[in-house]
């Protein structure tokens, strides 16, 4: 086991942050690291791979990331790292931030204002949809909010070259809070933390819906055009409502389950 | 006397390592009961391996109920409470001999594994992880229950002398790692490729393709990496494994 691992220390021994930080930067910890675990309790999470990322309050070049080597199920606030656009590590860590991570989230937060949290999956439905040239299709009404609200990045390599920046910027446009990576996986935006995980819970539910209805054989349908148009307008005009009213209720799931992502 | 006090501490920390393995297979779903197997070399004596008892369920194995092999197939634990399984002793004590470079080989029966096993065009480069294994995964025939110790030559033929993971045709799947994280984490990431391959396949629309010199820069990318993938995360597993059932130490 190589040095950098080993000098990588357990996360219950990883100092509060709390009182170091800012109490808007603290309330962001908080929900990012509740969000990390609930990527991991529902299913969306591969080992110590992919990332979420939000923009730290009033400091509008800094977002905070995971520690690269920490499972999703042992994040807590204060291991956050903070980084800024330009990758300079901003907060005192032991463990190192992922090179891949680094590029794509510091793509979006440079380029999307609107976007506060950036999220990134590699689940089975989700690479499975990547690998389709049709991409998403609206066969469910989960699907319905991805309707002209999606962007499709063809897959370089593992994304360490800065360039690729440009490319998921253009890719992922200037609306858009989806992104399927193609032969890799899927990223959701959010106007807020709880928005970002909302949007991802209901691609990956769309992305699971549509392979197993296309993997019947039978003849599938698609939502008729004009109804396609007038469910994308209602989705639309929804903003964060129902992902702030379903927030409150996956904390005090965390909370019964393992309130230390606070910590 | 504990096996702990009969073994040296390169060995004993093998067999944490390999028990801790099992159970991460069982615990991530890739167990199929008693069966399936994965070995470990034992540091420091040339031709002995660790084999799992025969008969135990990977969420039971210890690192003192593994039991020693040499390639020979004699049985250096003293008086081991279980058996081992033969088809086990035939694929590992073949990967063992034929790569001395790989320390931890590691197979399965997966549901996603079998299936692609079961396809003429193996595996596809259709996702990031299945990169790993671009033009870089070796095939087998299915030839029974490899009971058949003649069929050593032709898993070593077929694995050759580089490559990390092997489809066994009609049967599974063969992860062979540098250290027993290596294996894990190959494993993982070949059997995550399998299922996104069946499921995007099993949808019958066009697929969408990497271009050969991507999924070439992407190989190179992950081969420079080396153990390090299989390193970053396996503290991370050995504390789920704390915080669920420490026994795997014992």
């Amino acid at each position: 086991m190589s040095a950098a691992v080993q000098s990588m220390p357990h996360p219950d021994d990883i100092a509060s942050m709390k009182d170091k930080v800012s109490p808007e930067e603290w309330q962001s910890r908080v929900d990012l690291a509740a969000c990390y675990r609930l990527i991991d309790h529902y299913g969306m999470s591969d080992l110590t791979g992919t990332h979420i990322s939000a923009r730290v309050p009033g400091e509008e070049n800094a977002f905070l990331i995971n520690p690269y080597g920490l499972f999703f199920e042992e994040i807590t606030a204060s291991s956050l790292i903070k980084v800024d656009l330009d990758g300079e590590v901003l907060s005192e860590t032991d463990y190192p931030v992922n090179a891949a991570g680094y590029t794509i989230h510091s793509a979006v937060h440079e380029a999307r204002h609107d976007v506060e949290c950036v999220l990134h999956t590699h689940t089975r439905a989700g690479m499975a949809v990547s690998a389709l040239k049709c991409g998403m299709l609206p066969m469910s009404q989960h699907s319905a909010r991805f309707i002209d609200n999606i962007g499709y990045h063809d897959y370089e390599g593992v994304a360490t070259n800065l360039d690729e920046r440009e490319r998921l910027v253009r890719d992922l446009g200037e609306t858009a809070m989806a992104l399927i990576l193609h032969n890799h996986g899927l990223l959701t935006c959010g106007y807020n933390i709880p928005h970002a995980f909302w949007m991802m819970h209901k691609l990956e539910r769309a992305c699971q819906a549509q392979i197993d209805g296309m993997a019947a054989g039978t003849k599938t349908v698609e939502i008729s055009p004009t109804v396609q148009e007038s469910t994308k307008n209602q989705f639309k005009s929804k903003g964060t409502k129902n992902a702030d009213l379903g927030w409150a209720g996956h904390l005090r799931r965390l909370d019964k389950l393992d309130p230390s992502y606070k910590h | 006397m504990a096996v702990r006090d009969t073994v040296t501490p390169e060995e004993w920390e093998t067999r944490v390592e390999l028990a801790a393995c099992y159970r991460l297979i069982d615990y991530y779903d890739m167990s199929d009961l008693v069966g399936t197997h994965i070995a470990a070399r034992v540091p420091g004596e040339e031709g002995a391996f660790l084999l799992n008892p025969y008969g135990m369920y990977f969420d039971e194995i210890t690192a003192s109920s593994l039991i020693k092999v040499n390639f020979d197939g004699d049985v250096l634990t003293e008086n081991p409470e279980y058996q081992l399984n033969a088809a086990g002793f035939t694929i590992h004590s073949a990967v063992l001999e034929g790569r001395p470079d790989v320390a931890c080989s590691l197979h399965t029966h997966t549901r996603a594994g079998i299936a692609v096993s079961t396809m003429e065009c193996g595996l596809l480069p259709l996702s990031q992880h299945s990169m790993r294994f671009y033009k870089s995964i070796s095939y087998h025939d299915y030839e029974g229950v490899a009971t058949n110790l003649d069929e050593r030559q032709r898993l070593q033929r077929d694995l050759g002398g580089e490559n990390h993971a092997m489809i066994l045709r009609n049967h599974g799947l063969l992860a062979c790692g540098r250290s027993v994280s290596e294996a894990f984490w190959l494993h993982f990431r070949l059997e995550k490729s399998c299922q996104a391959q069946v499921d995007a396949m099993s949808t019958g629309a066009e697929l969408k393709l990497v271009p050969e010199e991507v999924c070439e820069h992407t190989l190179g990318q992950m081969q420079a990496g080396g153990t390090r993938f299989g390193d970053t995360g396996w503290p991370g597993h050995l504390r789920r494994l704390d915080r669920m059932d420490p026994s795997y130490k014992h």
